[in-house]
């Protein structure tokens, strides 16, 4: 193997799993994580080179291509999703409250699904309940121990804007779990 | 502490990197607030239920699926041994190597759209070269060293001059521009009067040609003063000269 191949080799096997994960983590489905991994080292592979060293780090750069992918695959598939997220508000007013705050639940608790279901996968369905924009910040904080600085380079926005997101994507999953924990009771 | 600082605090007090008095400071108004108390104790259950997640182990073919599309190479059989690969012979090789160079060659030529086009050009070069009475089969038989595509090449064009003068038209246009030369050409002026009497009286030169053939009858023949009644028959033998 020539040593352009091999070096290429060592980069998708050291970046897969983080760029697997957190396809994973914000489409919520395993064959779409596995299709836009691919599509990612795609993009990598043909875009390579376009990454300057001082713009930023390699993660960087590959989280900005993995989030750009993202984007574009919820975009596509807005109009296959059966409903909006819970947390998109009603009106494009900034104080309106989230769908969440406003659906009453009135079905009986489903026992047995949620007996059986383990907490990795009630907070991971609850993660897909968030809106785009407070998902991609937990995943990249929580989940990627990414720091605000790097999360604000990939996502373009301010610093302040980045911790704001985190703070409340984090309260809206808090909250989404002790509803369904309160349905439990 | 009011609740906007309170705010600003918040992900240093999540991160554990706020200390001493303003973290006493942030505690106490917790503690104190209806609204930052309870949200605190969300943003805070939120992230630790995120930090629960385990990452998630992607698929065992992942890896060989992403080099197959982007390199195009088979890493499973790259890492067999030597032994356990068919060696590949040098044509395989060099198709190997030839491949990613031509390959988009290829798929251009390959389109509908071109295949007509270079359809078209194939045969009318075809046909000119058929024309030319040029035979591909005789190309095998070219003497390609630089002498003797030199010496073709002379030869071409001697012939090709020869062929040019040789037709008829050329030599009719030739024939009338040398025509038109010659009459649009002024014609050469007589010579005058004066110049012609003084080559005449002209005696330091030679004799006179007329007057030496009239008298050429002999030099010592005696000039006589009055012609004799009998005049002698002279028989001589005059030569002609054609000059």
């Amino acid at each position: 193997m020539s040593g352009d191949a091999v070096a290429w080799e060592e980069i998708v096997q050291q970046y897969h799993r983080r760029i697997y994960n957190i396809c994973y983590r914000f489409t919520g489905s395993t064959d779409d994580a596995e299709d836009l991994t691919q599509e990612v080292f795609i993009k990598m592979y043909k875009t390579l080179n376009t990454y300057e060293a001082q713009r930023g780090a390699f993660m960087t750069w590959v989280t900005t291509v993995t989030r750009n992918l993202l984007v574009d695959h919820f975009r596509k598939t807005k109009h296959d999703r059966a409903t909006d997220s819970l947390d998109t508000p009603a009106s494009e007013h900034e104080d309106a409250l989230p769908l969440s705050e406003q659906i009453q639940d009135t079905s009986a608790p489903p026992d047995a699904r949620v007996q059986s279901r383990e907490t990795g996968d009630t907070v991971h369905q609850a993660l897909q309940k968030l809106s785009p924009e407070l998902r991609e910040a937990v995943i990249l904080r929580d989940l990627q121990d990414m720091d605000y600085r790097e999360i604000a380079t990939v996502l373009k926005v301010p610093e302040g804007t980045v911790k704001s997101r985190i703070n409340r994507g984090r309260a809206e999953l808090a909250r989404l779990l002790q509803r369904t924990y309160r349905q439990v009771m | 502490m009011q609740c906007a600082e309170f705010d600003l605090l918040l992900t240093e007090a999540l991160d554990g990197t706020l200390a001493g008095a303003d973290m006493e400071r942030f505690q106490a108004h917790a503690q104190v607030c209806s609204v930052c108390g309870p949200l605190f104790a969300e943003i805070d259950g939120g992230r630790r239920l995120l930090k629960s997640l385990a990452e998630v182990e992607p698929p065992a073919r992942l890896v060989n699926n992403i080099l197959a599309a982007t390199t195009g190479l088979d890493t499973v059989r790259m890492h067999e041994p030597a032994h356990a690969r068919p060696q590949l012979s040098w044509a395989d090789r060099a198709r190997g190597w030839m491949e990613p160079i031509f390959a988009p060659v290829f798929a251009v030529v390959k389109q509908p759209r071109f295949a007509m086009s270079f359809g078209m050009a194939f045969f009318s070069i075809s046909m000119a070269l058929n024309l030319a009475g040029i035979k591909l089969t005789d190309v095998r038989h070219l003497d390609l060293r630089p002498s003797a595509i030199v010496r073709g090449y002379h030869m071409t064009a001697g012939r090709v001059v020869k062929y040019y003068e040789n037709l008829r038209f050329v030599y009719q246009m030739e024939s009338k521009v040398r025509e038109f030369k010659r009459v649009t050409t002024p014609a050469e002026p007589a010579p005058n009067e004066n110049q012609r009497r003084r080559e005449n009286n002209n005696t330091s030169g030679q004799p006179d040609q007329r007057q030496e053939r009239n008298y050429s009858q002999g030099e010592n023949q005696p000039v006589l003063a009055f012609a004799p009644d009998d005049p002698p028959v002279v028989t001589g033998t005059t030569i002609r000269r054609f000059v």
